[in-house]
């Protein structure tokens, strides 16, 4: 026993001994981001950073559920815990009317590496004349398909979403369904690709969203029109289950040859036209999004990096930016990762990167431009209430897909929640 | 008597039927998980008798390269250490509570009791201030004092209700025998409450291993536990299936011959030790 009692006693002075602070270290910045290709190289970077800069970059990579709960804390508690967070472009006004994030004006002012990053995503972080983050992401949604299925078929690649639907029953038997999207509710799950549908027929999620008037009108006919053919896609043509599907189980059905059709976005239909991940790799062709009497909007996802109001050291958090937006380690990741959905221009020009994508399949760097030219920024609306209204309109699209409403009814009810939300 | 009845001998089948359906219905995810973990990527989503043969043992080397053996040693210290902690104070806080005349004691169960019964999310913030300030966060010694506040409350109320099942005379005799109050408390009361010991310091070690939501928000990179790391399989745009199914296994294994023990120990316990 007392053998017993001089080892715990022995473990706890050890312990206390042990114990190391993590605030505001002078020579140390402290990144939060969440799991994905390009933050896990750029974890596995760290050393660089530290060789070239002196400074110790603590690069935590987390899941997203764990990511948002630890930001949270951090934010409401203004601790200062954290120099570096991750800041996808859809959080961004929330987290600036909030107060959560600092801007980065004067610094981004004095990076001469800003002016290699895409005009675009650069500028869905200035907000109200200030620059909140810098971009290091650009994801867009494609289309991968079956050439195969399609030749044997006799049927061509879809331009349109009533193409699909023509298609789709030609297509569809025991070995394969024709598609599958994302039925998940979540302003990130189905409402990443259904607005693709709904901007294709013309609608949108407000009056005039670029006019200023931010009147819903979820319920229009073309919004309507949109989600019975996204339901009646998903219903009729896509794999058993598909009503409960996310991007992890369209990205199997595709790898598995479940589904001839996926639209997805640019990380998902790398993985799809990946031979060592896709065992139909070899005949899977990449194409834009199918359009509709509207035109064609492919989906857009911008992730950046921004500094929290409270950080500790903003001044080397910066640095860590700058750094870790900068061609030469974007390149690497780039080469190190499945990460083709870099927002530093330069990149694109290095001979390495552009044939490690070819490599993977020869039109996907090419079709990933030509949908980033022709997405709109506000693809989702850049607005703080975003992610509750996107939440909400995903749950009615979900009930809807899933025979719980009709999809007049659904979004009727979806109508009326982005007034609760919006308190008109 | 035995009774060989054709009635009894059908209502025995339909018992055991019912118990292999509920025993079936119970390993099912256990068995789903298992298969999870030994299946090729591609096949993950197929049904087995699609592919049976789709089996790989990479899922099991991937995870070692992973950052996942690491938290699954941070759980293991940090559990280990606050069980240790809880028992070095809570088993003679239980013995003190249970056999000294001490005033206050129903208070005392009281605020026991509502420790154990506060949810952690209500004194979340407080905590992460506090230990913002004191330098804990992505620190052992501030992830085993937060686990005490699990541990503790269960530890002294399970012996405090252990040391009350041994007879006061017991204690009393040694005493009269010149046994000093540390000498009566270690060679007598101890021993005799030693299943009670036992299976509080097995469900501590238990309740800590499980944890969540501590070490969400008190550990990062260098302490975070298993049942974190299990979280960041799932990235943005993958979901690392059979790595979550081979983390999981790894969660449980440990657990299981302590589970075993715990079953005899707390049945003992529970039908009291030590017969007065």
């Amino acid at each position: 026993m007392k053998r017993m009692l001089k080892t715990v006693v022995a473990a706890s002075i050890a312990l206390t001994a042990s114990v190391a602070s993590l605030t505001a270290k002078a020579d140390e910045v402290n990144v939060l981001m969440f799991g994905m290709p390009y933050t896990n190289g750029l974890q596995a970077l760290a050393a660089d950073f530290e060789a070239e800069t002196g400074i110790k970059a603590n690069i935590d990579v987390v899941g997203q559920d764990v990511f948002e709960n630890r930001i949270t804390l951090t934010f409401t508690g203004g601790t200062g815990d954290i120099d570096v967070v991750h800041t996808p472009v859809i959080q961004v006004q929330r987290w600036i009317q909030a107060g959560w994030l600092q801007p980065m004006t004067d610094a981004v002012a004095e990076m001469p590496g800003a002016a290699d990053i895409l005009a675009g995503p650069l500028g869905a972080y200035n907000v109200n004349g200030d620059q909140w983050a810098l971009p290091f992401f650009a994801g867009v949604g494609l289309m991968s398909y079956r050439e195969d299925v399609l030749e044997a078929a006799g049927v061509g690649v879809p331009e349109t979403w009533a193409e699909m639907l023509e298609i789709a029953p030609k297509i569809s038997n025991d070995e394969h369904a024709a598609i599958a999207l994302r039925a998940v509710p979540g302003q990130g799950f189905n409402m990443f690709i259904f607005p693709m549908v709904m901007r294709a027929y013309g609608g949108s999620f407000f009056a005039d969203y670029e006019g200023g008037d931010l009147t819903p009108a979820i319920n229009s006919p073309e919004n309507v029109e949109a989600l019975k053919v996204y339901v009646e896609l998903i219903n009729e043509y896509g794999p058993e289950g598909a009503g409960n599907f996310n991007f992890a189980e369209v990205n199997a059905a595709a790898q598995n040859g479940q589904i001839v059709f996926a639209v997805e976005g640019t990380g998902i239909i790398s993985q799809i036209v990946d031979p060592d991940k896709s065992r139909f790799a070899e005949n899977t062709g990449i194409a834009l999004p199918p359009g509709g009497p509207a035109g064609r909007s492919p989906a857009i996802g911008v992730h950046g990096m921004g500094i929290p109001a409270s950080a500790a050291n903003p001044d080397l958090a910066a640095k860590f930016i700058e750094w870790a937006v900068s061609a030469e380690t974007v390149s690497k990741i780039a080469l190190a990762q499945s990460f083709p959905d870099f927002t530093t221009a330069s990149v694109a020009e290095n001979p390495d990167v552009v044939a490690k994508y070819a490599a993977i399949h020869p039109d996907f760097l090419s079709t990933r431009v030509a949908a980033l030219d022709l997405a709109i920024g506000h693809y989702r609306p850049l607005i703080p209430e975003w992610p509750a209204l996107g939440q909400a309109i995903g749950e009615s699209v979900n009930a809807a897909i899933n025979g719980l409403m009709s999809p007049e009814d659904a979004l009727e009810q979806a109508e009326q929640d982005m007034r609760d939300i919006l308190g008109l | 008597m035995i009774d060989n009845s054709d009635a009894y001998r059908q209502k025995r089948r339909f018992g055991m039927a019912v118990m292999i359906l509920l025993l079936v219905f119970a390993a099912l995810p256990t068995v789903w998980v298992l298969i999870l973990s030994l299946r090729q990527p591609f096949a993950i989503f197929e049904p087995i008798w699609e592919s049976p043969l789709a089996l790989t043992l990479e899922n099991f080397f991937k995870i070692t390269r992973s950052d996942f053996p690491r938290a699954l040693l941070n759980s293991f210290a940090t559990a280990g250490l606050s069980t240790a902690f809880a028992m070095l104070v809570g088993v003679p806080a239980g013995f003190a509570l249970a056999k000294a005349r001490l005033a206050g004691k129903f208070m005392a169960s009281w605020v026991l009791l509502l420790l154990r019964m506060a949810p952690p999310v209500g004194f979340v913030i407080p905590l992460f201030l506090a230990y913002v300030n004191a330098g804990l966060i992505d620190t052992y010694t501030g992830l085993v004092f937060a686990y005490m506040t699990l541990t503790l409350p269960l530890v002294v109320w399970s012996m405090w209700n252990s040391f009350a099942q041994v007879p006061d005379e017991l204690i009393e005799a040694a005493i009269m025998d010149d046994a000093s109050l540390a000498q009566a408390f270690f060679l007598v009361a101890l021993p005799a409450a030693r299943p009670g010991a036992v299976a509080a310091a097995i469900l501590a070690f238990l309740v800590a291993w499980n944890d969540f939501f501590y070490a969400l928000i008190i550990t990062r990179s260098d302490t975070a536990t298993a049942p974190v790391a299990v979280m960041n399989f799932i990235s943005y745009d993958s979901v690392d299936w059979a790595s979550i199914a081979v983390a999981s296994i790894a969660l449980t294994l440990p657990i299981l011959p302590l589970m075993a023990i715990a079953n005899r120990y707390i049945v003992q316990s529970l039908s009291g030790a030590v017969k007065g």
